[in-house]
This record gives structure tokens, sequence and C-alpha cells, in this order.
């Protein structure tokens, strides 16, 4: 045996535990679930398996283009939320906290630990009818009667936003954090005002940071199911939930299915287009 | 550029810079403050090429920084063209600063760089894409308006840092030794550009670097400083041929550094003790017997005697060791009490040199020792 072929023999013996894992948890479900679009519905909901077109035929029906719709909307003005709290944060943490910069970072990441169910049950508490943010409001005068909060699309996106905001703090910081302060005082040596510092230095020079959070925000946030349900009461249809009833209510797996695979579908384009975009952006910057 | 004629010679004997009493603290340490710059006080003439030289951490960096506005002084107050800058921040400053690194803002280009500090002043686009190419041409760089800094070697973003600076025609260029990143021929180079620039424009120029070469060929003024204070401030001659303590003496050129002892004085003539000798010189310093001093001597100024030759300070002992630099030879000589001269002489000059291991004898004019006392 070679060298080199010993080398790619090791090289693959390490490699294996994570592809195996990789292959078993993301790319066969991903196959199945493939498969099951293409499926047949039977009487009793379960799932015929060949090579029909008819869920994706049913899917483009004009009745879940709202749902689509829906779904871009809500991850849309998540982002949007997600980067008009977070940039701030992100700035304030990388540019001015100082020493306190590493706690304010942990204080961020550390209610992350904890189970996405319970803190957005906390949220509930937190939101509900009886809840504290009513009774405090109530105590101390500030209102009569109880704000309806759950159920709302504000709600909503709070919820969003919470979920959201370490991935959207994070890459904004590393980018800000590796800003050459330099060129922050060769600014200010120049004439600028702070203002103009920020918007001519510090957010251009941020934009990879920010580009990055806008992916890692709006991708997961139009697959969002649980956050919707939870804090807005399920009113509007997306496309998560839409997938939780096609398959749990309605039985009917090869819609659910071919649902799934479109969502997946424009993830995908949207990262492809994304990775295009930020490549000629940095290219143009070099 | 077109010349500034409202500054330049004219206008020489106007303060551009007055540090009055600055001190810069950073830090305490065990309830001690330590002073990065301690108890400035210097006036800066409109026009000049004025340098701060000194080794690293000497402070020469933090006072730029503080005529900049990038830092603020502990205490003391800081004149700029006359009027109290302390606490203006310092885009409200009419001085530019040529960074150490360039600082050259990585996502615009060239002209974008270099028309940067017109454009936040709100200048009209025509003007400032006229202003940018004919600062760019100044300094040799037309060609490049469109590259971004990345594309650029150092010597180039070194010239755009200068154009970018300049262009905003400010009273004061603070340049913190801008230079140190480029190969010596460049730097060379550069130098002498920068200084013919300084020369056409008449704009002060101040000027941070611990080469002490580059200070001497291109100042008019220097501030020699070390641990935060200034040890002495003259014109490059001034240093060179007369420092005024044992740091200057030693940080400006070579130069050989006895201890000395006073043993008395008559008029205007003293009698010292140094190296197991007693020399006999002219000084009109304030010391009495028993003060201890320094005698200081450029190795250009020593050569070998042989026999008696009156009138001059010698110095006897073995040769340690010679080494030849090309137009000159250093010789090193020990002692009797262990003391190590060296002598720079020029070769070929057809003297008789002795060889390592012989004795000789070192003599010099007494005009040319330095007696210091601190």
């Amino acid at each position: 045996m070679t060298a080199a072929r010993r080398g790619n023999l090791v090289t693959l013996a390490l490699l294996a535990p994570s592809l195996l894992s990789a292959i078993l948890l993301l790319v066969i479900p991903i196959l199945i679930v493939i498969a099951f679009s293409f499926a047949e519905q039977d009487t009793y909901g379960g799932a015929k398996f060949g090579f029909t077109l008819t869920s994706y035929r049913e899917l483009f029906q004009s009745i879940y283009l709202p749902i689509f719709v829906n779904s871009l909307q809500l991850a849309a003005v998540s982002t949007l939320v997600c980067l008009l709290v977070g940039y701030p944060i992100a700035y304030f943490i990388a540019l001015r906290a100082g020493r306190y910069a590493g706690i304010l970072l942990a204080l961020l990441l550390i209610p992350f630990w904890i189970d996405f169910i319970v803190r957005m049950s906390a949220w509930m508490v937190l939101l509900g009818r009886n809840g504290t943010i009513n009774s405090a409001l109530l105590g101390l005068g500030f209102i009569e009667q109880p704000i309806r909060m759950i159920g709302t699309y504000p709600a909503v996106l709070v919820g969003m936003l919470y979920a959201f905001l370490p991935t959207t703090v994070l890459p904004i910081h590393a980018a800000l954090n590796g800003l050459d302060r330099r060129l922050l005082e060769a600014a200010d040596d120049l004439g600028a005002t702070p203002l103009q510092s920020f918007w001519r230095v510090t957010f251009p020079l941020s934009l990879p940071g920010v580009m990055a959070a806008i992916l890692f925000v709006f991708v997961p946030a139009m697959g969002v199911y649980a956050i919707p349900v939870l804090l807005g009461g399920g009113k509007s249809i997306i496309l998560g939930n839409l997938i939780v009833q096609l398959f749990l209510d309605f039985r009917n797996i090869p819609l659910g299915a071919a649902v799934s695979v479109v969502l997946l579908a424009i993830s995908s384009v949207i990262i492809v287009c994304y990775m295009r975009v930020l490549r000629s952006v940095e290219e143009a910057r070099a | 550029m077109p010349p500034d004629t409202t500054t330049g010679t004219a206008g020489a004997s106007r303060a551009a810079i007055e540090l009055i009493d600055i001190r810069k603290a950073f830090g305490a340490a065990g309830g001690e403050t330590t002073y990065a710059v301690d108890r400035m006080n210097l006036t800066i003439k409109a026009g000049e090429f004025f340098t701060f030289l000194g080794p690293s951490g000497c402070g020469k960096t933090t006072t730029l920084r503080m005529i900049a506005g990038f830092e603020e002084p502990t205490s003391g107050r800081l004149l700029l063209d006359g009027k109290e800058v302390t606490g203006v921040p310092a885009h409200q400053r009419n001085v530019n600063t040529v960074f150490q690194s360039y600082a050259l803002f990585p996502h615009l280009t060239v002209s974008e760089n270099v028309g940067f500090g017109l454009s936040v002043k709100g200048v009209a686009k025509d003007e400032i894409r006229q202003r940018v190419q004919a600062a760019l041409e100044s300094v040799h760089m037309g060609h490049a308006v469109d590259r971004k800094p990345s594309a650029l070697s150092g010597g180039q973003q070194q010239r755009v840092a200068l154009a970018r600076a300049l262009i905003n025609r400010p009273s004061v260029l603070l340049l913190d030794e801008p230079f140190g990143a480029l190969d010596l021929k460049l730097r060379r180079e550069m130098q002498m550009e920068v200084k013919e620039m300084q020369r056409k424009l008449g704009i002060t120029f101040i000027f941070v670097t611990h080469d002490q070469e580059e200070a001497l060929t291109m100042s008019d003024r220097i501030a020699v400083m070390n641990n935060g204070t200034v040890q002495q401030v003259g014109g490059p001659a001034d240093i060179y041929e007369r420092p005024a303590n044992r740091f200057t003496a030693g940080f400006i050129g070579d130069m050989n550094l006895i201890d000395a002892r006073v043993l008395g004085r008559s008029d205007d003539r003293l009698t010292v003790e140094a190296a197991g000798g007693r020399f006999e010189m002219p000084c009109t310093l304030p010391v009495q017997a028993g003060d201890p001093c320094t005698l200081a001597i450029r190795p250009e100024a020593l050569h070998f005697v042989e026999g008696e030759a009156g009138g001059t300070i010698r110095f006897a002992g073995t040769v340690s060791g010679a080494v030849y630099i090309g137009t000159d030879t250093v010789y090193g000589l020990t002692l009797a009490d262990g003391t190590r001269l060296h002598a720079r002489l020029r070769n070929g000059d057809g003297r008789p040199t002795p060889q390592t291991g012989e004795p000789g004898t070192l003599a010099c004019a007494p005009a040319a020792i330095r007696l210091l006392t601190q």
C-alpha cells in the first residue's frame, strides 16, 4: 500500500463517524421525504410509494400561495426586526463595552442553553392575559384592562426576535470586533463626525457580518412552527404549521412531504443566490 | 497641490502648537501613577519641520496622539494656532495625520480615500474630483485612482496616505513613524520627497521617529524624548554636537561616555578625574569639586598619537580590536582601569595605526570633549 493510499484511508476512517451520522440523520431523511412527496395517498392516510406528481399539482393551486407569501413575509419582517435590535447590541458589545464585552456576550447566550419550548412557555407567562407584564402594568395603574398580547402579530415578532437574536448578534459582533480601530481614528482625523464615521466606515465594513446574520435568520425563520403557534395562536397559517397539519391532522403524507421539499428548495435557492452575491461583494472589496 | 501662501516662512515666528505643562497618566501601578508624557512644555513654530525622537515607549507617539485629538491630556493645556483645543474632538481640529500603518479605508478606492476628508465636509463633487486628481499627482499616484488600497505596495499606500491628509490643507500635518514599514532605499526616497513637500507647502510637519538619522536629515528642530520627558530641544547640529545630557549623547550617534568626577576648578578651567587619569578642560558649567559628571567624546574626534603632544587630552591603553567599515576603521581601546573607548579613523590617511594587542594612545582636543552633568 502506498503512503498516499494509506493517508487516504486514515482520512476516511477519521471522517467516518461524522459522514455516517450526516448520511443517517440528514441525507437519508431528506431522501425519504422526497420519496414520500412523489408517493400516492391511500384511503386510510398512509402512503403508497410510486411516482406521481399529484401532490405537487395540488400544491400549486392558489389556496397554498398565501401560505408561502405569509411565511416569506414573516421571515422578512423577523429578519428586519432582528437586525434593528441586534445591530446596536453587537455594536455596543464590540466597540463600546470594553472589558464587559465578554460578560455581555455570555449573558446573551446563556438563556439559549435552556430548552426552546421552556423559553417559549416563559414568554407565554410574561405576555399572558394574567401574565407578568399585565399584572405589573395593572398594579402600577398604567392600564385598567389587561392588554391582549398572546395571539397577536407583535407577540410572534417578540418570540422570533428572542429566538434569533444570538444568530443576529454573533456574526455582526464578529465583523465589528475585527474592525481596525485605526480606521475610525483616521475618519475622525479627516473631519468625519461620529455619525459620518459610522455610515461611511463602520457600517460598510460590518456588511459581511450583516449579510451572514440575514442568512442565519431568514432561512430558519421560513420554517418556524412553534413560535407562531404558541405566541400567535396559530392564526395565520405559515409553511411550518401547514406541514404539521398536513402530516398529523389531514394525514396527507405525500402533500406534507411535497411542501417540505418545496420549502427546502426555496431555502437552498436563497442560500446559493446569497452566497453568489456575498462572494461578488467581497471580490469588489478586495 | 498649490502651495499655501498664508503660512510658510513668512509666519515662521508664529506658534503653530503650544504644549503647556502637558501630562498624560497611563494607569497607576501600586498606587503610583505613571506618566506616558510628563510636564511637557514646548512651542512648535508655524512652518517648522519638528521631530519627536526617542526610543519606543518614550511618549513621542502619545504626544502626537494628544495633538491629533485621539487622546486627551490628563492635565495641561494644548494650543493650536493660538487657540485652546483641549477637549476639542479630532474631527474639529485643523490637523491631519499620516498613520504608521497608513490606515487607508479598505472598502474605498484610492480616490475615495483621498477625497474622504473633503466629502465629509460637503465639498462639491466636481471640486473633490479635481482636488483628488491634483493631490494624487503631487505624490505621483495619478494612475491609481480606481485601485483598492490592498492592490498597492507599501510605498504607494504611503503616498496615498500623504495625499489623503494633505488634501485637507491642515495647518499641521502629523506623521507617526510613517516610513517604518518601508525598505531602506524606498525610505530614503520618501524622506527626501516628504521634506521637499514640506518646504514647498510651508505647512508645519510634526514627525515622530525612533530613527536618529531620519530625524537629523529631515528636521528643522528635534525634541529628544525619554521616559515621557523632553531631554533636549534643538536643531540637528545642536543635538548632535552639543548634547545636553547623557541620554541624548548616547542616543544620537556613536559616543564614548566616560564616568568622571570634578576635582577642582579655577575660573573657566576644570580639573576632572576620569578613567584613572586627570584632565584639564575649559568649562562654563556651574559645577563644583566633587560633582560626578560624564565625559562625552565622539569616536571620530579621537586619533592615535605617539610621544608627547601638548594641549591634547590623552588616553593610554591597549588596542582591543579593529573593525574595517569601508571609508573608516573603528578601533577599540581598553584603558588601564577597564574603560573601553572606540575611535573612528579615516582609512588611507597615511598615519600609522597600532595593531590589535599593542599599546596605543588616543587623543583629542579639549574642545572635542563635552562635559555632561546629568
